[in-house]
């Protein structure tokens, strides 16, 4: 049989063409949001630094510590060291759960103050509601995703049932879910603050 | 099937490199921010730093740069290609309902 034309596995190449398409998805999104945000001058900037400007650095620390606890959960499944490999596919959807418990502690102290996705509290734009709990919502779907993903990915592992090429198609999703985040936390916030 | 052999990464130090690298790209969009710039030049800015984040994570953390170019051709120029056709189209159809005629 012909070899593959990029030298990966089909599963590997699937998850880059999935890949392509969900951020193809994001900026359509993003771009959306920028020019609702444009036109219309009276955008609200609710964010103060402390609590959500630092509550959002921490998520960005967190998920980027669990791309770098993912990529030594394929470098180690890839030596054959099950046993370590498992342990930092579980720190890594340990971040994940931590990331998205962050996030959701975010979103009830926001729908607390009166926030919804049609309404404003402060007066402004009620687009703005309505892109942050969009945006946001979508992104921690797939840190939620991610997290089962791996889930299910480590039982196998362990189980010898998936080998290290599976754990390496499911970290190039979740570096993806990171990536995405890079875009969403300066866009959503940073543009966002009082 | 023909075996597909794995192809050599970045060693873990490289890994923690790029983390501490792009750590400090977002303590520098947080600095940046909080500088009071215009809101389009914060926005460019902004853009660069996180286009220079996904660059480094593709890159690296999700192994681009040490498979054949042939992927990251296939893959990238065209992505690139579609959000540039989306930033083209997005203020067309604002332009669109400015124009719209008035109803009856």
């Amino acid at each position: 049989m012909e070899g593959s034309p990029y030298g990966i596995p089909s599963r590997k190449l699937g998850m880059w063409l999935f890949i392509t398409a969900d951020a193809a998805t994001f900026g359509a999104i993003l771009f959306a949001y920028g020019y609702l945000r444009l036109a219309n001058p009276d955008w609200t900037h609710p964010f103060a630094f402390s609590p959500t400007i630092v509550n959002g650095i921490v998520m960005t620390v967190v998920l980027l510590t669990s791309s770098l606890t993912m990529v030594a959960a394929v470098a180690t499944a890839q030596l054959g060291r099950t046993s370590a490999g498992v342990r930092w596919l579980g720190v890594t959807m340990l971040l994940g759960i931590v990331f998205a418990a962050l996030h959701l502690r975010e979103w009830f102290a926001m729908i607390g103050a009166g926030w919804r996705l049609f309404q404003n509290p402060m007066g402004g734009s009620p687009l703005f509601g309505a892109t942050f709990f969009g945006i946001t919502g979508l992104h921690l779907l797939h840190v939620v995703c991610g997290v089962i993903v791996i889930g299910v990915i480590t039982l196998g592992f362990r189980r010898g049932r998936f080998d290290a090429g599976h754990v390496e198609t499911t970290a190039l999703y979740w570096h993806f879910v990171d990536l995405v985040w890079m875009f969403v936390f300066p866009l959503v916030y940073l543009m966002n603050v009082r | 099937m023909t075996a597909i052999a794995p192809r050599r990464g970045p060693t873990m130090h490289l890994y923690v490199v790029v983390w501490i690298g792009l750590i400090l790209i977002v303590g520098l969009e947080v600095f940046l921010t909080y500088e009071r710039l215009p809101a389009g030049t914060l926005l460019a800015c902004l853009l660069a730093l996180a286009l220079i984040e996904a660059a480094l994570g593709v890159m690296y953390f999700m192994h681009l740069k040490y498979e054949r170019p042939a992927l990251f051709w296939s893959l990238i120029p065209y992505l690139l290609f579609a959000l540039v056709l989306m930033d083209h189209f997005w203020p067309d159809a604002l332009r669109l309902m400015r124009q719209r005629m008035p109803g009856p």
